[in-house]
């Protein structure tokens, strides 16, 4: 349900990013290299948004995306450590699998435009909206590896968990290494 | 930090920690001058040295202050280290697992903080050898080669024995090995 929400984002994105001359034309450059329509779409859909957000509102998903990323990182912290331990908790791993993969869901509303370091504080950086493909590829990568964990902790083979969980952390770091400076709470 | 040298990052702290766990056995085993019972003196005789009262060789009362702040913080800031990662949950000290993501937490807070005053004793330490380099002292050529012109009322200097350096080190590669399989029994 919530993969067909995000498409859905996604294709309400491409149109009326369409109506835009700038965005459209970024999209066709970018439909060289990029895996599919829906992707172009999804990238629009991350980076441009649909109108101006109001600095309440840019402020709001800010807050919401701080939150949420920070969630991320905690409980990807509980599964090193479950994942670690001699007999790894095989409910903490689920709970903690589950939330990731929510959160990643709930990161294709994340970064629209207009959320960057110039509106408030933020660890994410100008570059997601100069390389909206790359981004938004990166950030699907997201998404697939944190849903491929969360169907992995639900089987319940630790072996395969421990491989997607080392998946996962290689996406955050993917992303992280361009798009995200060094914040201080 | 850039996460493509957090890596590094922690490697590097693995190998201090292979260093201070050297120097530390060093300090009981190793040559006259290494010896902490030879140089680590109470505040009369820093008074002392200050005064011009000291005729020793290798680290002077003053300089053995050095040597223990150094040691200390760096090694502070080495095993709160091993309990450090990243908040991201990405890169972990080889035993953050021991402790809850709350106390790892705090654990970087406070390793940040050491940083600076370890870096303090850095910028301290390296003015002092400018200083004694600019009265004619030279300290690092004796450090590595063992050798100084020293005044003949000095105790002489007893160099350690290779063999025990071999020990030292194959000591310390353990322990070190030990803590980054994750300590007690390799983990939690």
């Amino acid at each position: 349900m919530r993969i067909a929400n995000f498409v859905a984002t996604a294709a309400v994105g491409l149109l009326l990013a369409c109506g835009r001359p700038q965005a459209s034309q970024a999209n066709n450059s970018q439909a060289a290299n990029s895996a599919s329509p829906a992707a172009n779409a999804a990238a629009t859909a991350i980076v441009a948004g649909a109108r101006p957000l109001s600095k309440d509102q840019a402020l709001k998903i800010m807050h919401e995306r701080h939150e949420g990323m920070e969630d991320v990182g905690k409980n990807n912290k509980v599964l090193r450590r479950e994942l670690t331990a001699a007999s790894p908790d095989l409910a903490a791993v689920r709970a903690a699998a589950a939330t990731i993969a929510r959160h990643s869901a709930e990161a294709a509303h994340w970064f629209p435009a207009g959320t960057g370091p110039d509106v408030g504080k933020t660890g994410a950086k100008p570059e997601i909206w100069q390389k909206p493909q790359d981004f938004a590829a990166k950030l699907r990568d997201f998404q697939i590896a944190a849903q491929a964990l969360n169907a992995a902790a639900r089987a319940g083979d630790l072996n395969a968990i421990k491989a997607r969980y080392g998946a996962l952390g290689g996406t955050c770091k993917a992303c992280h290494d361009n798009y995200r400076a060094e914040m201080k709470h | 930090m850039k996460n493509h040298e957090t890596d590094w990052h922690i490697w590097s702290g693995i190998a201090i920690l292979t260093l201070l766990l050297f120097r530390l056995m060093w300090g009981f085993v190793g040559s006259s001058t290494a010896r902490f019972s030879s140089f680590v003196r109470g505040p009369r005789q820093v008074l002392g040295y200050l005064r011009g009262e000291w005729t020793g060789i290798g680290h002077n009362p003053l300089g053995a202050l050095s040597v223990v702040a150094l040691f200390l913080v760096t090694a502070i800031q080495v095993g709160l280290g091993l309990f450090n990662e990243d908040e991201d949950g990405l890169y972990a000290g080889p035993l953050a697992s021991l402790v809850s993501p709350d106390t790892s937490e705090k654990i970087r807070e406070i390793h940040e903080a050491n940083f600076k005053i370890l870096l303090g004793l850095i910028v301290l330490h390296i003015a002092a050898i400018i200083f004694y380099r600019l009265r004619g002292k030279h300290l690092i050529k004796p450090m590595i080669t063992g050798r100084a012109a020293v005044d003949p009322v000095a105790e002489p200097f007893r160099p350690g024995r290779w063999w025990v350096a071999l020990i030292c080190l194959a000591v310390a590669f353990a322990i070190s090995r030990w803590i980054v399989a994750g300590a007690p029994p390799f983990g939690t």
